[in-house]
């Protein structure tokens, strides 16, 4: 409404911040948890002379640097990209209050390229000491960002007290912050073991230090389940009512849980029994199977942190279709058309014969043409409703959701979308346009399938 | 249809500092930012040009340089996020629309960008084995071009960002039902295509003095043949920067910036401003002709400072320019300030942290090096 909205075909624009932040956690949490690991195993290997693990660690110090530094790095920009496209408005709000917090995620990103790459590139040429203290910089600072993003991420679930206070450090230190610190922790040690398993099944070859390797990593895994189970209890506790209300109604979402602890045991049992008590069982199969879990269970999270903030982006601050609260009773007095910067442009624009003035004349919009009037809904769908909704085909379609609905049984969705389903934004606008976005969800509304049989004559 | 209608609302929450704070780190942030970002945008391509043409000491040059390249594409992708993140504190009111009118090729960055890093970890796997094979060799030109297809893509959006005239047509020349599908380009301006291309001279002429920086200062092992050589290469390509500056500098200024923005330009004390970053390549220009005969730490070193001068100047005069052509449409001054002060000094002293931690690595890397240096000899 205060910007343009962005029209992707078939799976609605926000869905593609779902796709860059998946394909953006994967290897973020390794970046901080790979850190950790390479702490703490060099100084393992310094200590105990162990020249084979080192060389190792150099080879996994390598990859680390080519997937997190590279492909997380970029990524991680990318979100930013993505957010500011799909969500402008709550970017906004959120870059408003927070940008002194990216502003101290900068400084320690900074450090981290700086310490891996010294970590890396000094490798025997710095003394072992220093090489340590590298490795344990990059470690902190990688954790510390983690750290200052679970604050900002966390306030869009539950922001706690800073709608009243606004204040920074109310805002940051949300009561989703520590829950969330620690899920994401857990899940940073977790996905490393099996960053560094799948590594160590192709590429080392004798089976001594394969066995050390996979004795030792367990142990990060270990840590990191327990981690992520009380963090996920914590998340739950200090969810929004609405958020667990929309947790328990959406099947999809309880079946995701379901799924993402059901991983997490599998992975620890498998983890505990396996390679902790009984090394041996590093193979490449084995590696990969324990990936594919790691990556399902992660992604799995971030669509459910995602999913159970509707009807917000930012819980009481920034609606999902990107209106803030406090003005919903505005529009609904003098109408969105009139109140959003680029809708009234466009009506402006294609109907000066419903201007009065500067002004958009709402009785005058149903005086429009039939087809007019479809088309002046369908400008209210995308900007209202294509955050969530695809149009007649794609993600969450309103087609496929209405097909065989009644025109009345539209229109009273249209009118209070949050009482029918409790995780939608209200319908922000006049009764002309709900009337003109009715008539466009109509006119894409699919009949009812044909050939069902209710018992009542063939 | 009123540009000016497609402004939107002023956020509710204000700046959280003062205009002047968010855009000195802007500025600063950015002209941060061009040092690495001017290495990989005209510097890859002249790398892989001197690789054909270069001879030995061109290969050499190469080969120390794109060695390098992983890092300082690093470094430069992070030292974007600065400006990037007060642009859209003090500009949200331009940079969401432009980027949303073309954020296909906007988002296309994330995916071109990754391939041009990757690409040029292929060259460099390369350059380590005892020659380069076709493959590494179409990586390295893969990514050049890419960076290049990427500053026009920047150019494009932050043109755009000020092109307020343009945003009707290209938002009503492909929209549905009033949404933009984020096709659009802002090739219809006749300042993107000579401020991309100035943007490339100027690169060029970092490049060069970084050849200088990278000659005096590492290339230690190198023969005095060879140091001679990059020396005169620098100047060279510092001499065809210049040149090439100039032409699309004044193109740029003459021939597509509005009456009120030479007004502004060529007027009052910013007439010093536009002067000095006109002629402020010279000075490195001529550091460097002074060291074609005898190449110094000294003088490199003031080169590089130099060179980071010119970049500084050309942040500052874009963004006066900047402000002056938004001025017909909004005034970015003109917000309410809700002062964070404590996240603002916790900013600040994590951030002289940042850098003294940085200068302790620094530092050890520098002792490494000397005793690598001491042991060989």
């Amino acid at each position: 409404m205060h910007y343009p909205w962005w029209q992707v075909p078939f799976i609605t624009a926000p869905m593609l911040i779902a796709a860059v932040s998946v394909l953006h956690v994967i290897v973020s949490h390794y970046a901080v948890g790979g850190g950790f690991f390479l702490a703490v195993e060099t100084r393992y290997a310094y200590r105990h002379s162990r020249r084979d693990y080192l060389a190792y660690l150099k080879d996994h110090a390598w990859f680390f640097i080519l997937v997190t530094v590279v492909y997380g790095a970029i990524t991680g920009v990318g979100i930013w990209w993505t957010i500011g496209l799909a969500s402008p408005l709550a970017t906004e709000m959120l870059i408003h209050t927070f940008v002194f917090g990216w502003g101290m995620e900068y400084v320690f990103f900074v450090l981290e390229i700086a310490s891996a790459f010294i970590f890396f590139y000094y490798w025997d040429k710095l003394r072992p000491k220093t090489h340590q203290t590298i490795g344990w910089i990059y470690a902190i600072s990688a954790w510390i960002s983690l750290v200052l993003i679970s604050g900002i991420t966390a306030f869009m679930l539950n922001p706690g007290g800073w709608p009243q206070r606004r204040d920074f450090w109310v805002g940051f230190f949300n009561p989703q912050f520590v829950p969330q610190t620690l899920a994401r922790t857990g899940g940073a040690f977790l996905l490393t073991s099996l960053y560094v398993y799948l590594h160590a099944s192709f590429r080392v070859k004798d089976a001594d230090l394969r066995r050390l390797i996979e004795a030792r990593s367990a142990r990060p895994a270990l840590v990191g389940s327990v981690l992520v189970v009380v963090g996920g209890v914590g998340w739950y506790a200090f969810l929004p009512a609405s958020a667990r209300a929309a947790l328990a109604a959406a099947t999809v979402l309880n079946v995701l849980m379901l799924v993402i602890f059901a991983v997490t045991a599998v992975v620890f049992v498998m983890m505990y029994w396996g390679p902790y008590r009984n090394p041996g069982w590093l193979s490449p199969g084995f590696a990969i199977l324990f990936f594919a879990c790691g990556l399902v269970a992660i992604s799995t999270g971030e669509f459910i942190r995602e999913a159970v903030r509707k009807p917000y982006i930012i819980y009481n601050v920034v609606m999902s279709n990107q209106i803030l609260p406090e003005e919903i009773p505005t529009l609904r007095r003098v109408g969105y058309l009139e109140s959003g910067t680029w809708t009234k442009a466009w009506v402006a624009a294609e109907y000066p014969q419903v201007m009065n003035g500067e002004e958009i004349d709402e009785a005058k919009l149903l005086t429009l043409p039939e087809e007019d009037q479809v088309r002046l809904g369908e400008v209210l769908f995308q900007y209202h409703c294509n955050d969530c909704h695809a149009g007649r085909y794609g993600y969450s379609s309103i087609g496929y959701l209405t097909r065989g609905w009644t025109p009345e049984m539209i229109r009273a969705l249209v009118e209070a979308p949050e009482r029918a389903k409790f995780f939608m934004p209200p319908f922000a606008g006049t009764k002309e346009e709900a009337e003109l976005l009715s008539k466009y969800v109509v006119s894409l509304a699919p009949p009812f399938p044909s050939g069902m049989y209710f018992g009542n004559g063939r | 249809m009123d540009p000016t209608s497609l402004v939107g609302p002023s956020n509710p929450l204000g700046y959280p500092a003062p205009y002047w704070f968010l855009v000195s780190f802007k500025v600063l942030g950015f002209a941060l930012h061009a040092v690495p970002m001017n290495l990989w945008y005209a510097g890859v391509i002249l790398f892989m040009l001197l690789y054909l043409r270069g001879g030995a000491n061109g290969r050499r040059l190469v080969g120390r340089l794109m060695k390098q390249m992983p890092i300082i594409v690093a470094y430069g992708i992070n030292l974007g996020i600065i400006p990037l993140l007060f642009t859209q504190v003090a500009y949200y009111k331009v940079f969401y629309p432009a980027t949303i009118l073309m954020a296909w090729p906007w988002l296309s960055i994330i995916g071109l960008l990754t391939i041009a890093y990757y690409g040029i970890y292929v060259y460099i796997a390369g350059l380590r084995g005892d020659r380069l094979r076709w493959f590494n060799l179409a990586a390295g030109w893969v990514s050049a071009v890419l960076f290049i297809v990427m500053g026009f893509i920047f150019a494009n959006g932050f043109s755009l960002m000020v092109n307020l005239d343009d945003w009707p047509s290209l938002w009503r020349g492909s929209d549905m039902g009033g949404a933009p599908l984020g096709l659009a380009l802002n090739t219809g301006d006749p300042s993107l295509w000579p401020r991309w291309l100035m943007m490339f001279g100027l690169a060029l002429t970092t490049t060069a003095a970084y050849i200088v920086v990278d000659t005096a200062f590492f290339a230690g092992k190198e023969s005095a043949e060879y140091r001679r050589w990059a020396t005169d290469l620098a100047f060279k390509v510092y001499t065809v920067g210049i040149v090439w500056f100039a032409v699309t500098g004044s193109w740029y200024a003459f021939g597509t910036w509005p009456s009120e923005a030479r007004a502004a330009m060529f007027g009052g004390p910013q007439a010093l401003l536009t002067a000095l970053t006109a002629v402020g390549p010279g000075l490195p220009w001529l550091l460097i002709l002074a060291q074609r005969r005898r190449l110094t730490r000294r003088l490199a070193l003031f080169t590089g400072l130099a060179q980071f001068g010119v970049l500084a100047l050309n942040a500052i005069s874009r963004q006066v320019l900047q402000n002056v052509e938004l001025s017909r449409f909004l005034d970015v001054t003109a917000e309410q300030v809700r002062m964070q002060w404590s996240p603002l000094l916790v900013f600040l002293i994590l951030f002289v942290a940042g850098l003294s931690v940085t200068f302790w690595m620094i530092s050890k890397v520098v002792e490494a090096e000397r005793q690598a240096v001491g042991s060989a000899g």
